[in-house]
């Protein structure tokens, strides 16, 4: 079944913001990309006094619960009955910006081992056991943190429960399986050369974090990722993978009684453990640069940014908004009016942050065919300078706020969704009642903190340009 | 990781592609009848409402029964260049006007097109729906077509098919299959159209088009959330009843004729991993069959216990992916596909035989009691998983509508149950044959200059064994 959309936002952002932080941010607007529209659930049946905690009474959160438990895991859970399925999260803080140099891809590989085989089952014992119960579990890793998901039956929760903390507390990391999942990471690396969009990003993020944590893909490269060991695997698990490190996000058909009576008693089995500290390098580019890369397309695939800022930054609220005018609107963009709407220039064209617990960067992606790169590229550098110069008018403003506190519901409304909402809110510590708060925070953002934090995050002479394409036809040789 | 295989690299393109996951979830299987309301409107418009109140949010849906199979040859992409241009405004409302209008009111909408139908909607609070019903009321009959937006947006839709198809291998293989598999029906073009055609279309026909195909006959509502329904048809009246009915066009469109010997087609170009595609010609969901081969694309390829990744991915190591997959809600009969992304250093035709084993295996043995159930099992949960959304909800009964009836939806469950193991030996006798398939394969090119080869046998030695 093949289907056109009217916009979708290019895989590379997508993914990353799957594997990142992602409902904790701003919801993609109309057109990005086209939302998973699902319910969110406002009855309630847990009850509102475990943890002594107060029910979130924005209609936006269902009630939540939160509890650390002995060994200092944190537990974050939200009930909700009507569909007889469970959804799980956790998040361990061990992110590939604490690969080893030299090890890049460490992480990933790590949390992609977790399901390889445990010290009771072979990694084909258990998926023929997900399978057999229409399950899932997946794990995988981003920049900041690992997670391992589990979708689950409610009657089979018990079963599924066993799987997954068997995978997170007892995983061997077999020598052989661990050499397929290599060979199988490189031949990805490999067919990732066949988008351009892919091969502009590992380029952008290489430019501009040079050997910065945030610097190398995920994944790895093919120079680091054949080198990985077992016995490296094997120490950062050991290093990392403790309820000490972690936040664990329970959604769906449970109550607190189950969790509690089911659920806990092995989860404070889970060994606490001394977390060793990384130093986050910070290192990046501060000049203007620009990285040309030759391929037969038809389209210049354009990347062009800055580093951008950390999702603690007091500014995150005021650059929200400043960004959904800038590119992040989708159709209500200024970007996108000029360059798609006004010009016909491209199909496709945003911008984003993608801030991390550290800075991560600011981006405008487009793609345009190869003799309208430079014209693409020119129109977006003078969006970057006049929302820099320019107040933007208070009908720009007032919609955006409209949008970003009209939309919020939309951005909780699945299990998956909530699950990873609520495990982010805990990992940067944005509180339970982030919801009720958000609508203020976007509120009070005035049109002058727009110009301001233009001014100071977006740097139009000092950019990072990555274009991939044919640059004989684009002109850019 | 990003890695295609034929239609999952589909799926990784269009988000909403997680379409042929959706169709096996839908709706609560517990009297799913007595829950959706159906109404026609005097004037035809067909109206489905699924209250669901578990959210203050609703999605509103208009569904055009007009996709690419309802073009002609040389005007191909005409649906979708349509389905563009009408956010390009009527009297009421600017050019560009419409998703802004949404997205103030704290909402999202976007429109995609098909083989078999343009769709539109919108996914709102449900305090602001008939923000949804005037906007798209207005826009069912009063478009203005203007030629410089045309201009306009026509570069931009071929900016489209740079990006999905030009640049993109694997997209060019499926184009190319299609066109290979299909020779009469009009599945046989590609839904954005031959970059050609859309160079050439005209104002002038995407007025006749919108003039013949969209009208309250050929169109229907889907409205899923929280709302009243008495309620909101009273809206939806108010809205859409004014228009007189218009002509039901002519849907019906030649069948394919049965193939008569298999096909063979092959992509040269730069690529870094080979990738095959086998796609057999297989009926819809009128026919019964249909259900059954649900189930053996899931013996197939659901999870990793399934046989494609336990023969292909892990025994022989052949490659980094294999899917099989199956359109069960297409209006006509479609294909089903088997794809693999190859690893480096692999041979296709080794792949190719390990098809051929599995499919053989399909028709000689019948499949055990355990691994039947498995299969049931996952599409059963599938099932389940599906219906926390909405949208989801509405785009099953929407697809099921098209294909044949929304009310098909309740056959789902209890046709998969009833699957037996000769029951899949019979099908993949029938169907899974090598005369009624079409092979496609893309061939990796090396680079002209700029970069090193990719590493054919080369990287072979690099990897770890």
């Amino acid at each position: 079944m093949i289907l056109l959309v009217r916009l979708f936002i290019p895989h590379s952002l997508r993914a990353r913001r799957l594997s990142e932080p992602e409902a904790a941010f701003p919801a993609c607007p109309a057109g990005r990309r086209i939302p998973n529209f699902r319910p969110l659930f406002l009855i309630l049946t847990l009850t509102l006094m475990w943890m002594g905690l107060p029910v979130g009474s924005l209609q936006a959160m269902p009630p939540v619960q939160r509890m650390t438990l002995s060994n200092r895991l944190v537990l974050v859970a939200s009930g909700e009955h009507s569909l007889p399925f469970v959804t799980l999260q956790l998040l361990v803080d061990s992110g590939s910006r604490r690969d080893p140099s030299g090890g890049e891809g460490l992480a990933y590989l790590t949390a992609k081992g977790l399901l390889h085989g445990t010290s009771k089952r072979t990694i084909n014992q258990i998926n023929e056991e997900l399978d057999f119960l229409g399950a899932s579990l997946n794990s995988s890793s981003g920049r900041d943190y690992a997670t391992l998901s589990l979708r689950v039956l409610k009657k089979d929760l018990e079963k599924g429960f066993d799987l997954f903390m068997e995978v997170l507390t007892q995983p061997v990391f077999p020598e052989e399986e661990m050499k397929r999942e290599i060979e199988k990471t490189l031949a990805a690396i490999q067919s990732e050369e066949d988008q351009p969009e892919e091969v502009a990003e590992k380029a952008f993020l290489k430019a501009l974090f040079l050997n910065s944590s945030y610097g190398h893909p995920v994944e790895g490269t093919e120079e680091s990722v054949p080198k990985l060991k077992r016995e490296e695997i094997v120490r950062f698990y050991g290093s990392y993978y403790h309820p000490n490190n972690a936040i664990l996000a329970i959604v769906g058909d449970i109550t607190e009684q189950e969790i509690k009576a089911k659920l806990v008693p092995q989860l404070e089995k889970w060994p606490k453990g001394e977390i060793p500290k990384v130093p986050f390098i910070t290192n990046f580019e501060k000049e203007q640069k620009t990285v040309k890369i030759n391929r037969p397309i038809t389209q210049a695939n354009i990347i062009l940014g800055n580093v951008g800022v950390s999702r603690e930054n007091p500014d995150f609220y005021a650059l929200t908004v400043m960004n959904y005018i800038l590119g992040g609107g989708g159709f209500a963009s200024r970007l996108m009016e000029v360059i798609r709407n006004k010009r016909g220039l491209a199909y496709s064209v945003t911008s984003f942050f993608d801030p991390g617990k550290y800075p991560g960067s600011f981006q405008i992606v487009l793609q345009t065919k190869n003799p309208s790169a430079r014209e693409a590229i020119s129109l977006s550098l003078q969006q970057m300078e006049r929302i820099q110069k320019e107040l933007v008018s208070e009908k720009e403003l007032e919609a955006t706020k409209k949008y970003l506190i009209g939309s919020f519901p939309m951005r909780l409304d699945t299990q998956g969704k909530l699950a990873n909402f609520l495990s982010q809110v805990e990992y940067y510590g944005l509180g339970l009642d982030y919801p009720e708060k958000y609508p203020s925070l976007i509120r009070s953002v005035t049109r002058e903190d727009i110009v301001r934090v233009a001014k100071k995050y977006l740097h139009p002479k000092k950019h990072i340009l990555v274009i991939v394409a044919d640059l004989k036809e684009a002109g850019l040789e | 990781m990003g890695l295609n295989t034929g239609l999952k690299f589909v799926r990784r393109l269009f988000p909403l592609l997680l379409l042929s996951f959706i169709l096996s979830v839908s709706i609560s299987e517990a009297g799913l009848k007595e829950n959706v309301f159906e109404t026609a409107l005097p004037n035809g418009l067909k109206v489905i409402l699924l209250e669901n109140h578990k959210a203050p949010l609703v999605t509103f849906q208009v569904w055009y029964r007009v996709g690419s199979r309802n073009e002609a040859y040389e005007k191909t992409g005409l649906s979708h260049v349509l389905e563009h241009m009408m956010f390009k405004g009527t009297e009421k409302t600017g050019p560009e006007q419409f998703s802004r209008i949404i997205q103030e009111n704290g909402g999202n909408d976007n429109a995609f097109t098909s083989h078999d139908y343009t769709a539109y909607f919108e996914n709102l609070s449900e305090d602001r729906v008939q923000v949804a019903i005037d906007l798209e009321a207005d826009r069912m009959q009063n478009l203005v077509l203007r030629e410089e937006d045309f201009r306009t947006e026509r570069m931009v839709v071929m900016e489209e098919r740079r990006l999905r198809t030009e640049d993109n291998p694997q997209a060019v293989l499926i184009e190319q299959i299609m066109a290979t598999a299909f020779q009469i029906h009009p599945y046989r073009w590609p839904i954005i159209g031959w970059m050609e055609d859309i160079g050439r279309l005209k104002l002038g026909d995407l007025k006749a088009y919108y003039q013949t195909y969209y009208n309250p006959v050929n169109a229907f509502l889907v409205v899923v959330g929280d709302f009243k329904k008495e309620e909101l048809l009273t809206r939806i009246e108010k809205a859409f009843g004014s228009y007189s009915k218009g002509a039901a066009p002519n849907q019906e469109k030649d069948k394919e004729p049965s193939q008569m010997g298999e096909r063979r087609i092959f992509v040269k170009r730069e690529a870094q991993l080979p990738t095959i595609l086998m796609v057999y010609h297989v009926p819809n969901l009128r026919n019964p069959d249909s259900y059954i081969l649900e189930v053996i694309a899931t013996l197939l390829s659901g999870g990793k216990s399934s046989r494609l990744y336990q023969s292909l991915v892990r025994e022989k190591r052949l490659v980094l992916s294999a899917e099989a997959d199956h359109s069960l809600v297409s209006r006509d009969p479609d294909l089903f596909t088997l794809s693999a992304d190859v690893l480096p250093g692999k041979e296709v035709a080794e792949v190719e035989k390990a098809f051929d084993q599995e499919i053989g295996r399909l028709q000689r043995e019948p499949v055990g009691e355990q691994e039947l159930v498995k299969a049931k099992n996952q599409l059963e949960a599938s099932f389940i998983f599906g219906q926390d959304s909405i949208f989801n909800q509405a785009m099953l009964l929407a697809r099921h509508e098209i294909a044949t009836s929304w009310k098909a939806i309740d056959d789902y469950l209890p046709s998969i149950r009833k699957v037996t193991p000769e029951d899949i030996q019979r099908v993949a006798k029938k169907y899974l044959t090598p005369d009624n398939r079409t092979v496609g394969i893309l061939i990796p090119l090396p680079p002209k200059e700029g970069k090193p080869a990719p590493d054919g046998p080369s990287t072979k030695e690099k990897m770890i064994r």
